[in-house]
């Protein structure tokens, strides 16, 4: 059986391209998909950044063919056909252990546009989720998928990949979070009524920022973004009695001239009785006075201050990607260790060589001391080993005769568990073969 | 007889006229005393730890090794203090320990309901150096001076200890906020991601400390003339000692006041706190090192 793994990413194909293969929901693709005699287990992952579809099979090269040709007919939206090359210059495959860590890699965020961001294990998730409400996803794609889950989870906490925000909304938020014991109960106004105010207003109130104020020249837009976050909508002359009111400032709006001065700030101080406000000017010109800065209790952190910070920050993301791929590749080793135990021949001979390895143990300590002559020793060897073989005989047959379907695979891992094959201090382990062994005798199986 | 309104004495000086106290009782304080210098060492590095680290578990380890520590810390006043004769509260090693342990357990009710654990950076190093202190010699029996107004000598250094010792935490609080407010204000790129607490809850630490600590030390003020009365029948000493602390209590009333009336900012009254503090040190301990 082998993986395959077939897709395009941000790394390889431009959004035009991507957009064209985004599926909203990969249910009905993945149920058409699986009913392909050459798929035994399908997955989809589909998000802005990539689109990839996993399988399992014992095809691959027909399995490939039936991907290629299953994205350019049942994926690609109606606005006409794609070009072939465009196409395959766009899309990479992957088989086996370097689909397993193409899997891990993404869902660890580490081939992610921005490195280390949290939406991707989500999306992963769901593309699992839909790939076993369809019947699509089976023990081999089951336990791939949990596993990267684990490694998802053990690169988030080893590592500190995600620590630190890289988009100037989060950055702002982490800002406020060391100038204030929290965010809770904080009243903030918003100058400006556009997309980038909506953008750090989100971050913001998910932050728990309380009541937010609304100031804007056009007062129908600040009616509008007002009636959206359940804020108040003001026109830009209030600015100064709404600023003596607010803990953070979000300025973002047109015009030469700053709207912050120095002394319509000093004043607000003044009323707040000192109390600090935190200002985050994203606007171009800048809507605050850089002499603001002069005022001990005003905090302002423009679009450059604050770009920075998160440019620095994922710097240091990148820096941890080293130590987030050694864990893909321990995971990725462990993975293909359990896959490759998966195998019959294996685990028959595991099984065997037990069994063979206990009989023996077991005969030479029961021997030892009797004066028995070889001809009586060799009848004694030839029962030990009937009873043996006899015991094993069914157990055995079933896994030879079940081996590829997936009460088979059931039935192989549930054998390495009840004869603790895989336990090195269980009796008999000393005689066992390594593991490494696996995958060559899975090939010859397979042959 | 030793005046009243010098209320510390270092050891060497007030030796000659005290006789150790050698009880099992004193035995068992000593040794509370030493888990209690161990449990503030610890909380100590695992704060220094969390500090250089960034990391919040170390920070919590700091705390809980406070917690133990303030409870240890108890039980040992608590056994000095049960002593017969009870000990020379005027004793500077006694009185250390009693701000070391006013200090953190102040400190560790304020995080109840202030996030302000990074401020245990400063704390607990400070609470380990007075209980360090306090531990190099055996408190002494009581001195004929506190004998002759046992309440209002007791009254006034413990108030006047409390109130040194909540001065103390707001000083901390101050240091650290100029810190980090500096950090903030110069945009550097690690502000965003530092350890130590909000610059929010190291101004109310520093407003909350200053306000209890200017009242226990104006008590402290107040009890000790009345001390000074009931031994020597005068109300004020002019020395070193009192004019020092009055002017420091002027410096600190000044702050207080401006702050709370809304008219000093969070940077100045830092600033106000950690100065008003060294002072105060000066005022009430140097003086007399000095002298």
């Amino acid at each position: 059986m082998n993986l395959l793994l077939l897709g395009m990413s941000h790394r390889t194909a431009a959004l035009a391209l991507r957009e064209r293969f985004a599926v909203e929901d990969p249910r009905p693709a993945l149920c058409k998909l699986v009913a392909a005699p050459e798929v035994e287990e399908a997955a989809l992952v589909s998000t802005c950044n990539r689109i990839e579809i996993l399988v399992l099979s014992h095809q691959p090269e027909a399995a490939r063919l039936l991907l290629r040709r299953f994205l350019q007919r049942d994926l690609l939206d109606g606005e006409g056909q794609v070009d072939s090359q465009e196409l395959d210059a766009a899309l990479y495959s992957y088989e086996d252990a370097n689909a397993v860590r193409h899997v891990f890699r993404v869902a660890c965020s580490v081939d992610s546009l921005v490195i280390g961001e949290p939406q991707i294990l989500g999306q992963v998730k769901a593309a699992y989720r839909a790939s076993v409400e369809c019947g699509a996803c089976g023990p081999i794609l089951g336990r791939l998928f949990q596993r990267a889950f684990g490694t998802a989870k053990r690169v988030r906490n080893e590592t500190r990949i995600a620590q630190r925000p890289v988009s100037v909304a989060r950055v702002a938020v982490d800002l406020a979070r060391q100038i204030f014991e929290s965010l809770e109960g904080k009243a903030a106004l918003l100058v400006g009524a556009g997309d980038m105010i909506e953008l750090a207003l989100e971050s913001l109130q998910s932050a728990g920022l309380g009541s937010v104020h609304v100031a804007n020249r056009s007062p129908a837009r600040a009616e509008a973004l007002a009636t959206r976050f359940g804020a108040s909508a003001h026109g830009l002359d209030e600015i100064p009695l709404l600023l003596a009111r607010s803990d953070v400032v979000l300025t973002c709006i047109g015009g030469d001239v700053p709207i912050l001065t120095p002394a319509i700030v000093e004043e607000a101080l003044r009323k707040r009785r000192q109390r600090p406000i935190f200002a985050i000017d994203i606007g171009v010109p800048r809507n605050v006075h850089p002499d603001v800065d002069r005022l001990d209790g005003v905090y302002r952190y423009d679009l450059d201050d604050l770009e920075g910070v998160a440019q620095t920050n994922a710097q240091e993301r990148h820096r941890e990607v080293a130590h987030a791929e050694a864990i893909v590749s321990e995971e990725q080793q462990r993975f293909d260790g359990w896959l490759s135990a998966l195998s019959a021949v294996p685990t028959i001979r595991a099984l065997r060589g037990r069994a063979e390895s206990i009989r023996r143990g077991e005969l030479a300590r029961g021997l030892t001391g009797l004066s028995l002559a070889e001809g009586e020793r060799r009848a004694v060897e030839a029962i030990t080993r009937a009873i043996v073989n006899k015991i094993l005989h069914a157990p055995i047959s079933m896994l030879r005769r079940e081996r590829d379907r997936e009460a088979g695979l059931a039935h192989l891992e549930a054998a390495r568990n009840l004869f603790a094959l895989d336990d090195p201090e269980a009796p008999g382990a000393e005689a066992d073969e390594p593991a490494t062994e696996g995958r060559t005798s899975s090939e010859e199986d397979a042959s | 007889m030793m005046r009243p309104g010098w209320p510390y004495r270092w050891n060497g000086s007030a030796r000659a006229e005290r006789a150790p106290a050698t009880t099992r009782g004193i035995a068992l304080v000593l040794e509370l005393h030493q888990w209690t210098g161990a449990a503030y060492l610890a909380a100590s590095l695992a704060a220094i730890l969390g500090l250089g680290l960034r990391s919040k578990r170390w920070l919590d380890g700091a705390i809980a090794a406070l917690c133990v520590g303030a409870a240890l810390h108890t039980l040992a006043l608590w056994g000095l203090h049960s002593e017969h004769p009870p000990p020379a509260v005027t004793q500077l090693s006694v009185a250390a320990d009693f701000m070391a342990w006013v200090g953190t357990v102040f400190f560790l009710a304020l995080i109840v309901r202030v996030r302000g654990r990074g401020l245990a950076v400063l704390v607990a190093p400070i609470a380990f150096v007075s209980v360090f202190a306090g531990s190099l010699a055996a408190p002494g029996p009581e001195l004929a001076v506190e004998r002759a107004s046992p309440l209002w000598s007791h009254l006034h250094v413990l108030l006047a200890s409390g109130g040194l010792a909540l001065l103390g935490l707001a000083g901390a609080a101050g240091v650290l906020y100029v810190i980090h407010h500096r950090a903030i204000k110069a945009k550097r790129l690690d502000a965003s991601r530092s350890i130590l607490p909000s610059l929010e809850s190291l101004d109310r630490t520093n407003t909350l400390a200053l306000g209890a600590g200017f009242l226990l030390i104006s008590l402290g003020l107040l009890t000790g003339m009345v001390w000074l009365h009931n031994v020597e029948g005068r109300w004020w000493t002019a020395d070193r000692h009192t004019n020092a602390t009055l002017a420091a209590w002027g410096v600190y009333a000044g702050v207080v006041v401006a702050r709370y009336a809304g008219r000093l900012g969070a940077r100045q009254c830092a600033i106000g706190s950690a100065l008003g503090f060294l002072l105060m040190l000066l005022a009430v301990i140097g003086v007399e090192v000095v002298g």
